[in-house]
């Protein structure tokens, strides 16, 4: 069975975690013994049944009524199933919001309907990070329909106050579901609610598999494995790594870059055999005709007409969650690379999407900046080979923020 | 359970392996000689070509199940690896039960210390427990193996290299995707060899092995890997019902685990 991801966004205490738990139950997917414990919980808190108490296992998690950290959880629906990545929604834990949401294809994006609540800062800021993860379809859930009555005016105030935002940051609108439900009390989510018979729309469920099932285009790419490194073989060393795009076949004419070596493909071992062609999401290990000197991990092998760029100056997109300064690194394909500096260019908010010539990168916002590394590597832009056009910025060893490659 | 796609699992297994192994400067694998931490041999073996290049830890406290030790010397002798044993006591603590709660942990400390591991991989599931879904794939210990769950590190795009405690270890767990169902999905397409337990006789079997103190056997007819199957197909039972560590007081597995419990 196909498994969709689907990262769950939106600002604290709008119902991530209580639609997933709601879904776990109306679908099947939650055992008995895990709704027992959270039906224990809810009660020993003096509280009615909360389905969030499903996902959130953490004392802490319960006590406090907050999601501290992501985690997962499947249903199926049609042919489908949807693996829901939860996310909290505290500003403060960012870190654990990324981590989860980086490996979300379809965002779902929760937003309050009750009256003091709405659409929050953090709210876009979560559209904002899926947005620059590379995540383009959304489906928006207007949750807590029945703290207003299941009023159709205010789905539609809620609705119009995000829509222009989500066109601003590159979401193609007209494909954008909203979709009017209550996660706590299980309307809209499986079956077409009662209580709002003027939402002409799809039941959550029905609009996610639209929107999982749009096919994308699909890309068939250069050749592009990342090493991880080399492991003895039977005639000796063989490099391994995983296929991110195109096909690698015997006998080709390859370059493995920043070592510069050109070498040609003896045979390549899949799981133990040898195969005529390495395909995407494979993991090959390679035996070629030069031996290689030096350590290959996080380098990139290609076509030997076809190599990525290699610079040690990129031009980043990037979303701040630390101080950067002095003493910073770069994560790239399994490696750390010291940086050289980081210059900011442009300051964008990500609470509207404007940009302005302040020089400075402060946290929870994002910025173009032009990152100098120590070493050359090799590569390429975010929209066209993902795994070689981003970095995950420390700094003493700290989480600073993340960057994707615009140039 | 949803049956997953066997060969996405199986690539991002291979490739959190390999990755283990190429990064980290001395790794061991914990086997309890379950079906979980079994496939995690037999993955490895997949990705380097055949073999198994790291030594393999068993805790053990003496009372595990007659066929639990006898598999033990079939496949290290059959697949050709090490396997370190390490003895642990019987002695109630505060947390979990007398045989395999905190006083696994500490032998293992013992391991790790004496031959210096800087990476453990162990094979945990998501699916098991509402705290090991909240997991990374590659997850710090402390010195102290202590799980520091409320500010785990970073994890994101498939870069699980994250290290915060240098005079720790890191807990590798290739198997974090994988379901219950897909894991004997795996074993019938891979032919794995099982521990003869999780097989039913006298109509009860092993769902989830522990030792001889900690598990009970379930009511269950399926005697072969496909009759297993079929049993989860419709099963509605917890897969660790027969494990009491899980439920034997609030948070039990929460602060075990933060203590350094599998």
């Amino acid at each position: 069975m196909q498994v969709k991801f689907i990262a769950l966004l939106g600002h604290k205490d709008h119902g991530k975690s209580t639609l997933i738990g709601s879904l776990l139950m109306q679908t099947g997917a939650a055992t008995k013994v895990r709704i027992k414990e959270a039906e224990e919980y809810s009660k020993r808190l003096h509280k009615a049944f909360e389905p969030a108490f499903i996902l959130d296992s953490f004392a802490e998690e319960r006590l406090q009524e907050m999601t501290i950290d992501t985690t997962r959880a499947e249903i199926k629906h049609r042919n489908l199933a949807f693996a829901l990545i939860d996310v909290p929604g505290h500003e403060e834990l960012i870190k654990n919001m990324i981590s989860g949401a980086s490996y979300g294809e379809i965002a779902l994006l929760l937003v309050s309907a009750k009256r003091d609540e709405g659409i929050r800062d953090q709210t876009k800021r979560h559209l904002f990070i899926s947005r620059m993860l590379g995540i383009d379809r959304l489906v928006v859930a207007v949750n807590k329909m029945d703290t207003v009555g299941y009023d159709e005016g205010r789905f539609m105030e809620v609705k119009e106050g995000l829509v222009k935002f989500i066109e601003k940051i590159g979401f193609d609108t007209p494909n954008v579901a909203f979709v009017p439900i209550s996660a706590y009390k299980g309307e809209n989510l499986v079956r077409k609610s009662r209580k709002m018979r003027w939402y002409s729309g799809k039941p959550l469920l029905d609009a996610l598999y639209v929107s999982a099932t749009k096919t994308n285009k699909t890309q068939d790419g250069a050749l592009r494995i990342i090493a991880q490194g080399v492991i003895p073989g039977k005639k000796g060393n063989l490099i391994v790594g995983r296929v991110i795009s195109g096909k690698i076949k015997v006998g080709e004419k390859i370059s493995i870059l920043p070592l510069g070596i050109d070498a040609k493909t003896r045979a390549i071992i899949v799981k133990n055999r040898s195969v005529g062609t390495g395909n995407v999401g494979e993991n090959v290990a390679l035996e070629l005709d030069t031996p290689i000197s030096g350590n290959p991990r996080g380098a990139v092998i290609s076509g030997s007409r076809d190599k990525p760029a290699v610079k040690d100056a990129v031009k980043l997109r990037i979303f701040v969650t630390g101080k950067f300064g002095d003493g910073m690194t770069a994560k790239f394909n399994g490696i750390d690379i010291p940086c050289k500096g980081i210059r900011v260019l442009r300051s964008v908010s990500t609470t509207t999407g404007d940009a302005d010539k302040s020089k400075t990168a402060k946290a929870l916002e994002a910025a173009e900046a032009e990152l100098r590394l120590a070493r050359k590597v090799p590569v390429e832009n975010y929209e066209v080979t993902k795994e070689l056009g981003r970095f995950v910025l420390y700094r003493k060893g700290k989480f600073v923020g993340i960057g994707t490659v615009m140039t | 359970m949803i049956e997953q796609d066997l060969k996405t699992l199986e690539e991002k297994s291979i490739y959190i392996i390999r990755e283990a192994k190429l990064k980290f400067k001395n790794i061991a694998a914990l086997w309890s000689m379950g079906k979980d931490s079994t496939a995690m041999l037999a993955l490895t073996r997949k990705a380097f070509m055949g073999k198994i290049p790291f030594p393999v830890i068993h805790i053990d406290n003496s009372v595990d199940f007659p066929e639990t030790y006898t598999f033990r010397e079939y496949l290290a002798k059959k697949w050709n690896f090490k396997v370190i044993v390490g003895h642990s006591e019987i002695k109630q603590d505060l947390v979990g039960s007398a045989c395999c709660g905190k006083n696994k942990p500490e032998t293992l400390k013992k391991i790790m210390a004496q031959h210096g591991f800087d990476a453990l991989i162990v094979s945990i599931r998501r699916d098991e427990h509402g705290v090991r879904a909240k997991e990374r794939y590659m997850s710090p210990r402390d010195r102290n193996f202590r799980w520091k769950y409320r500010n785990q590190p970073a994890e994101l795009w498939d870069d699980y290299s994250s290290k915060m405690d240098t005079l720790g270890h890191i807990r590798v767990h290739p198997l974090l995707d994988w379901n219950e169902l897909d894991v004997w999905r795996y074993i019938r397409q891979e032919r794995i060899p099982i521990n003869p337990l999780y097989f039913s006789k006298n109509g009860f079997r092993y769902r989830s092995l522990g030792c001889t103190h900690c598990t009970i056997a379930l009511r269950s007819n399926a005697k072969t890997v496909d009759d297993i199957i079929k049993e989860l197909r419709t099963t509605k039972q917890e897969e660790r019902s027969g494990r009491s560590m899980d439920k034997e007081s609030e948070y039990a597995m929460l602060r075990l685990r933060s203590l350094g419990y599998m």
